[in-house]
C-alpha cells in the first residue's frame, strides 16, 4: 500500500473505532437465527454495526485466508499468480482494518479446509469468482442496516471486492459483469452459498 | 489533455500492445446485457414528488454521470471503429449504462434532468482512446457513486445506488484488464465528492452543450 493509503486506512480506523464505541454498551449476543445474525430486526446503530462488522470479519477472514494458502501451495502462475499475490494483499488490509475497528469485540478468526480449491488453479479460480461475488452481495445487502459513518468505511472495501470479482471473472473468461445491478443477499444466503463452496464448514 | 487529469494512477497509457489477447475474443463474445434488475431493484422508491430534494439532487448527478457513459458506449458501439474483438465491449456496456438512465429517469419521473449533447472528440472511434477513457469513467462512477452513499436519506435509493457502485466498479476492473493495469490498485477504494466529479467531467469537454441549448452553436467535432 502506498503510504497515503495507509495514513489514511490508519485515521479512518481510529474514526470508525471512535464511532463505534462512542455508543458504550456493545452488543452482547445479539440477534441470533440459526448461528448467524440476522441483521434487518433494527434501524442502524452502533451495536447492530459490530454485528455486521464482525460477519464482514469472517467474509475477510475466509478471503485472506484462501488466498494465502493457494499462494503457499504454490499452484498458481501467470494472471492467476498475479491476481491472487495482489487480492491476498487487499483482504489482509480489510481484516486489519475491521480487527481494529472492532478492538476486542472482533470474532475469533474461524479454521478453515478448503481442500482442493486452493491447489487445482481452475478450482481455485471458479472458487474465487464464487467467494468474491459473494461477498459483494454481502457487503450490498448491508448497506442499509449500517449507520452512515460505518457505511463510508464498508463502501471503500465493497468496490474493491467488486474489482476483484470483475478481475478474477475477466480471467477466467467469464462476464465480468452480468447484470446491471449486483443483486444484495442476506447473511443467510451468503453463508450458504459459501458452504456450497466449500469455503465455509 | 484530458485523459492525463483523468488517470489518476499515471498508468493507463501504458501497455496497450499486450492488453487484448486471443483468449479474450470468445469471453467478449459471450457478453450478456442485463437491465431488468435495476428496475426491480428501483421500483420500490417513493415518487420523486414524495422523495427528500437532497435524494432528488443525487439521483438527478448519478443520472447526469449515466447519461455520459451511456452516450459513450452507445457512440462507440455505433461508430463501430475499435476493431471486431473489442466490439461487444461497447454493446454490453452501452446496454448497461442505458438501462441505469432508463432505470433513474423512471424514477425521477419530471424531475430528470435532461439529457445533454456530447462531443466525444473522436475518442469513440479508436481502440486506445476508447479504452482509455472507459477505464478513466468508471473509476470516476465508483468514486461518485461511493462519494454519495452516507449522503442518500431513502433505504430504498441507496439499496439501489449502492447495488450499481459495485457494478461500476466491475466494469472499471473490467476494462483496466483489458488495458493491461491493475484492476484493483488499491485495497481501498476512496470517494469523491460531486463538486470534484463534475470538475472533472467538465474538463473532458465531453459534455457541449445544456439541453435547452442543443441545436444551437457549431460544436466541434475531430473525428
Amino acid at each position: 500500500l502506498p503510504d497515503s493509503a495507509v495514513n489514511d486506512v490508519e485515521s479512518r480506523s481510529r474514526f470508525l473505532e471512535k464511532s463505534l464505541l462512542a455508543a458504550g454498551a456493545l452488543v452482547g449476543g445479539g440477534v441470533l437465527v440459526g448461528g448467524f445474525p440476522n441483521f434487518a430486526a433494527s434501524a442502524p446503530s452502533p451495536e447492530q454495526d459490530v454485528e455486521i462488522l464482525n460477519f464482514a470479519l469472517l467474509l475477510e477472514y475466509t478471503e485472506f485466508a484462501f488466498y494465502s494458502e493457494a499462494l503457499s501451495r504454490g499452484g498458481l502462475s501467470g494472471d492467476l499468480l498475479e491476481y491472487a499475490t495482489t487480492v491476498r494483499r487487499h483482504e489482509q488490509a480489510h481484516v486489519a482494518f475491521l480487527e481494529r475497528a472492532l478492538g476486542s469485540k472482533a470474532r475469533a478468526k474461524p479454521t478453515f479446509a478448503f481442500g482442493d480449491t486452493t491447489s487445482d488453479p481452475d478450482k481455485f479460480a471458479s472458487t474465487a469468482a464464487t467467494l468474491e461475488d459473494s461477498v459483494v452481495a454481502a457487503y450490498n445487502g448491508q448497506a442499509t442496516n449500517l449507520t452512515k459513518k460505518t457505511l463510508v468505511a464498508a463502501a471503500k472495501i465493497v468496490s474493491v471486492e467488486a474489482r476483484h470479482a470483475g478481475w478474477i471473472r475477466a480471467i477466467v473468461g467469464e462476464d465480468p459483469a452480468p447484470d446491471a445491478t449486483d443483486t444484495p443477499q442476506t447473511p443467510a444466503q451468503v453463508t450458504a452459498a459459501l458452504k456450497r463452496a466449500r469455503l465455509l464448514k | 489533455m484530458t485523459f492525463d487529469e483523468l488517470d489518476r494512477d499515471g498508468a493507463i497509457c501504458e501497455a496497450f500492445d499486450a492488453a487484448i489477447g486471443e483468449s479474450r475474443a470468445a469471453f467478449l463474445g459471450r457478453a450478456l446485457v442485463g437491465g431488468g434488475a435495476l428496475l426491480a431493484a428501483l421500483s420500490a422508491p417513493p415518487s420523486a414528488e414524495a422523495a427528500a430534494a437532497s435524494d432528488i439532487a443525487i439521483l438527478n448527478y448519478a443520472l447526469t454521470l449515466e447519461y455520459v457513459q451511456a452516450a459513450f458506449y452507445t457512440e462507440t458501439e455505433r461508430m463501430g471503429a475499435i476493431g471486431a474483438e473489442l466490439a461487444p465491449v461497447p454493446a454490453q456496456l452501452g446496454a448497461v449504462e442505458r438501462g441505469h438512465v432508463k432505470a433513474l429517469r423512471k424514477v425521477l419521473g419530471k424531475a430528470a434532468v435532461k439529457r445533454p449533447s456530447f462531443n466525444f472528440a473522436g475518442v469513440t472511434e479508436d481502440r486506445d482512446a476508447f479504452l482509455k477513457t472507459a477505464v478513466a469513467f468508471e473509476d470516476l462512477a465508483v468514486a461518485a457513486y461511493k462519494g454519495q452513499a452516507a449522503r442518500v436519506k431513502s433505504s430504498e435509493v441507496l439499496a439501489a445506488a449502492v447495488s450499481i457502485h459495485t457494478v461500476e466498479a466491475r466494469h472499471a476492473a473490467w476494462m483496466r484488464y483489458l488495458v493491461g493495469i491493475q484492476p484493483a490498485a488499491v485495497a481501498f477504494d476512496e470517494p469523491r465528492p460531486e463538486e470534484q466529479v463534475r470538475a472533472i467531467v467538465a474538463s473532458t469537454k465531453f459534455i457541449v452543450a445544456a439541453p435547452q441549448m442543443q441545436g444551437k452553436g457549431n460544436p466541434r467535432f475531430t473525428g
